[in-house]
């Protein structure tokens, strides 16, 4: 896979940003997905239902993220939970959107300085 | 549950099927879960964005299955070019013909006119109107908003401001002041024509067309306010009107607006004080009905007026005489059409267009359905592996539609093609200006409409048939799968059929068409067509006074017969051989012992001196005219005074009037005289093939004072067409050179045009008529190779077993030919029985019907040439069948 290609990715979108962020940690499911989202954001950012699974969708024909065949221990499993996990393209498009999120807060903190000075 | 949690759970089970199965318990889950946490957290607000939200995606979801099936479709397409191609192909040529058709024929009988308020309300009169008339219907407020009087396709000599060289002439209307404001039209600049201001005794204002101030003045806005020499006299351009506004109640674009209070010296239309002389009918009704008020009861009301005001009237129809005395018809469209014939017309017109598009669906579908039978294998898998019927079933449509629409992009580009075609072509008579026909938005609209519904109607018969299987022996068998009732008559041998009839079908009805046409186009003239050439002039349009113009006319037979270059010549309203004529006139025959006078309908024609000698035509009975009759005097003042005028009828006139080809000295009403017939002609074809009864009038010095709108025409005969041409400008220049000469043509190039029309008609019903038996012969053999590719295996045990090849070919053409068979006897007699139908209930196509359902050569022709065509189709495939190898086509499965 070429820089090309992850660049056409990004920026990524908001709630794709958040999703492939709660996978980074590890297979997740779709509802734990949106508390882990909601947990970390202090409720700033919900992701809904209808929201998280179109996105989930999307993600999944983008080749960002897949389906986990792990399951967790049989007594908390539900069978009807589907397991999401980061592809190897995921990751690294998700590096990549980290990286260019961090130039642009060193390039807000320079400015910063430039203005206080 | 709570409301807003079944509500929840119905628009997450609404989500595409697929979805469903991949995430549609888990958002039911989470969404639950959430809703009990939002509304403790943020009450009714919380619950109103989650439902908010998954309504939202709903629809992007839906969006986003399409993209994919449109992805799908387009590779499905791309993997089978050959059917793309064939697909593509068949729906260009459907969708164009029936946009050309549309733009045509529909467009012409059903677009309302630009710029104009309401259009719907907007009424006129079958038959013309005196102005005195007009002035108490106008009075009718509660009735009619407004009532505007237009004469229509007035010609005027127009000079711009700076032109030297000669006037061109240009069509207009004469209207009342009224006029736009019956219309309810807005300027586009200036002001338009108004009752308080275009008062008679003032310079004449005059408003122009859009097209006329882009063609003549580039859209200068400097324009209004220019002086221009109208038939020699001064006038001011006031106005503009709006874009693509080329006047009411005319087909002819009109591009000057003239009001009626101009002088007659303007405008010799105006002239025997027309607007005060209740004899005297020129004028077409322009109404406007007053809101809640009906067509019928307008026109019931407006009868009885007129009805009364007939009562003072000595030469009006008698008071006993039942029949109406004014029918309206809606004036909103361009072509104003009878309310009786309208729904005919639109009929006619939507049958042809809905079988032609048919034909290319039946095409289409036969193709999709053999199509299926290859692809079961493929739609059995994805049945397997959890798809739904409904989303195969979409998918296989999308792919309908998708082909549909290149198709009818490739159509739209056909039938602008074809429009672009028929506004270059140049009208044989009159009119320089074609109506404006030209391809829009609108047709654009209706052309992807056409094609999404095309590819809708083809694709789900046999997306429905195809999806029918059974999983298992799909799988199992692939292609070898016997379809139900393949042998007997299956959708696809049914929608075969259909084709073949329909096919066959437009083929003889466009078939009695154009024969109808081209039997009608031959024009038999007594003398070389290429020694004639007609001109026309008109010298009270170019400032004569009217005395001043019947002197130059007494003057002019004498200077023509001098010329060398002219070995004959005489003058007329009309050139000879057109179609049409000057209007209905109704003649009685003048018999005081008859109780109840039989009235009959002819065409008229006015002649002058010498015009039967001119056309080498040999005078039956009597004598025709000669330049004593020229010189009559037939103001309308003079009617019924002096003795009776000379008349000249044609065979058949005569036999409708006497029974016999005679009835020299026989007098005979109509139109407030008394005519003398004095002569009997031989029957003429006029250009359209028709001989209709034609009663001649002698042109006459009160022609010659008041010319009729296309001026005078002079036809004269030389060595060749162009000798006469010079002889007559020669002659003309030397008596006046300033008098313009219009409309110059040979007889050859006048036979031409008129040709070039037939030509235009004959193109698009032959093109329609041709574009049926090139579908169906492909449609066949596409379903018959299918057939055969079907049948592989059993082909290929009957040879092994020693079956000849030739058994083999009679296997397989049997089943094409029975379909054809079938086929052929349906649409023959169903085109039979529409022809009837059709001349029946309308004049419009009778005439073209009448001359082309006795044809032999068509009605066996045709039948013949389709099923052999169809015949050949299926034969190709068949041959292939024989070139199976029994051994390969055994070993295959």
């Amino acid at each position: 896979m070429t820089k090309v290609d992850l660049q056409s990715f990004l920026p990524l979108k908001t709630q794709w940003f958040h999703i492939m962020l709660s996978l980074a940690g590890g297979e997740q499911h779709g509802y734990g997905i949106m508390q882990d989202v909601l947990e970390r954001t202090t409720g700033k950012v919900h992701l809904w239902p209808a929201t998280l699974y179109g996105s989930i969708k999307r993600l999944i024909e983008a080749d960002l993220i897949g389906e986990s065949n792990d399951r967790p221990a049989p007594e908390l499993d539900d069978a009807r939970r589907r397991y999401y996990r980061l592809t190897s393209l995921g990751k690294r498009v998700l590096d990549a959107e980290c990286e260019r999120l961090q130039e642009l807060v060193r390039t807000i903190q320079v400015k910063r300085t430039m203005v206080t000075e | 549950m709570t409301i807003a949690g079944r509500i929840y759970r119905r628009l997450a089970e609404a989500f595409p099927h697929e979805f469903r199965m991949a995430y549609g318990d888990q958002m039911l889950e989470a969404g639950e879960d959430s809703m009990r946490r939002l509304a403790n957290k943020h009450g009714a607000a919380g619950i109103v964005r989650l439902i908010v939200d998954i309504a939202l995606h709903l629809p992007l979801e839906y969006l986003s299955e399409m993209r994919q099936d449109m992805r799908y479709a387009a590779r499905a397409l791309a993997k089978s070019p050959s059917y793309a191609l064939v697909g593509i192909l068949s729906l260009a040529l459907g969708i164009g013909l029936t946009t050309n058709v549309y733009t045509q024929a529909w467009a012409l009988l059903t677009r309302t006119l630009t710029g104009v308020a309401n259009p719907h309300q907007l009424v006129t009169a079958e038959t013309p109107a005196s102005y005195p008339y007009i002035e108490r219907y106008r009075e009718q407020k509660d009735l009619l908003t407004g009532v505007a009087a237009v004469q229509n396709s007035v010609e005027f000599n127009v000079a711009l401001p700076g032109q030297t060289a000669k006037p061109d002439r240009v069509y207009g209307q004469l209207v009342s002041p009224d006029y736009f404001s019956v219309l309810g039209m807005e300027p586009q600049r200036g002001r338009l024509l108004s009752a308080e201001l275009d008062k008679t005794g003032i310079t004449p204002a005059v408003v122009i067309s859009d097209r006329y101030w882009r063609s003549h003045f580039n859209a200068d806005p400097d324009t209004i306010g220019q002086s221009i020499r109208l038939n020699g006299q001064n006038a001011t351009i006031v106005g503009v009107t709006p874009t693509k506004f080329d006047g009411a109640l005319t087909v002819t674009p009109a591009e000057i607006f003239v009001p009626i209070t101009v002088p007659a010296t303007l405008a010799p239309e105006l002239g025997d004080d027309v607007l005060h002389n209740r004899n005297l009918k020129p004028f077409q009704l322009l109404m406007r009905l007053a809101p809640g008020v009906t067509v019928d009861s307008a026109e019931s009301a407006l009868d009885g007026i007129t009805r009364r005001l007939d009562k003072d009237d000595p030469l009006a129809p008698p008071q006993a005489d039942k029949a109406k005395r004014l029918v309206l018809m809606g004036a909103a469209t361009r072509v104003q059409i009878p309310r009786d014939l309208r729904p005919k017309l639109l009929g006619f017109y939507t049958f042809l267009m809905t079988i032609i598009i048919a034909i290319a669906c039946l095409n289409l579908a036969t193709m999709a359905l053999a199509r299926g039978i290859g692809r079961r294998k493929e739609l059995a898998i994805r049945l397997g592996v959890g798809a739904s019927r409904f989303r195969l079933i979409r998918q296989m449509v999308t792919e309908g539609i998708l082909l549909s629409l290149l198709g009818g992009a490739a159509g739209f580009a056909l039938a602008w093609a074809l429009a672009a075609i028929t506004a270059h072509t140049r009208l044989p008579a009159g009119s320089p200006l074609n109506p404006d026909r030209s391809v829009d938005w609108q047709t654009a609209i209706f052309a992807f409409m056409l094609a999404v519904a095309c590819g809708i109607g083809f694709s789900i018969l046999p997306a429905l048939q195809a999806t029918k299987t059974d999983v298992a022996p799909a799988l199992k068998q692939g292609m070898a799968l016997q379809l139900s009732g393949h042998k007997r008559f299956g959708l696809r041998n049914l929608a075969m059929s259909a084709q073949v009839a329909g096919s066959l079908l437009l083929l003889l009805v466009t078939g009695f068409l154009v024969l109808g046409i081209l039997k009608s186009n031959s024009i038999q003239t007594n003398f070389n067509p290429k020694t004639m050439a007609f001109l026309f002039i008109d010298p009270v349009r170019d400032g004569y006074s009217p005395e001043k113009s019947q002197a130059f006319f007494d003057r002019l037979p004498d200077r023509l017969r001098s010329s060398p270059a002219i070995t004959s010549f005489a003058l007329a309203v009309q050139p000879p051989f057109l179609p049409g004529d000057d209007g209905d006139f109704h003649l009685t025959v003048d018999d005081p012992h008859a109780s109840s006078p039989v009235q009959k309908g002819v065409l008229k024609q006015t002649v002058g001196a010498g015009f039967f000698a001119v056309l080498n035509e040999p005078i039956l009975a009597g004598r025709e005219f000669d330049e004593r009759d020229q010189r009559l005097d037939t103001t309308p003042a003079q009617a019924n005074i002096g003795p009776p005028l000379p008349l000249v009828l044609n065979q058949k006139a005569a036999r409708a009037f006497f029974g016999s080809v005679n009835g020299i000295g026989e007098h005979l009403r109509g139109d407030r005289r008394t005519y003398e017939v004095v002569g009997v002609v031989p029957d003429m074809k006029d250009a359209s093939g028709m001989t209709q009864g034609i009663a001649y009038l002698p042109l006459t010095r009160h022609d010659f004072a008041q010319p009729p709108s296309g001026g005078i025409t002079i036809v004269a005969r030389g060595h060749s067409a162009e000798d006469a041409l010079g002889g007559v400008r020669s002659v003309v220049a030397s008596m006046d050179p300033n008098l313009t000469l219009f409309n110059v043509q040979t007889l050859s190039e006048y036979l031409e045009l008129i040709r070039a029309a037939m030509r235009s008609a004959l193109r698009t019903f032959g093109g329609i008529g041709l574009f049926g038996l090139v579908l169906s012969a492909v449609g066949l053999a596409g379903v018959t190779g299918y057939a055969v590719a079907q049948r592989r295996k059993e082909i290929g045990i009957r040879m092994a077993l020693g079956a000849h090849k030739t058994q083999v070919l009679g296997l397989v053409l049997r089943e094409g030919a029975t379909l054809v068979a079938v086929g052929t006897v349906v649409g023959f007699l169903g085109s039979v029985a529409l022809a009837k139908a059709m001349s029946a209930i309308t004049t419009e196509f009778s005439d073209a019907f009448s001359l082309g359902v006795g044809d032999p050569r068509l009605l066996i022709g045709a039948p013949l040439l389709l099923a052999g065509l169809a015949l050949l189709a299926c034969y190709i495939p068949a041959s292939r069948a024989m070139a199976i190898d029994p051994l390969k086509a055994l070993r295959q499965e």
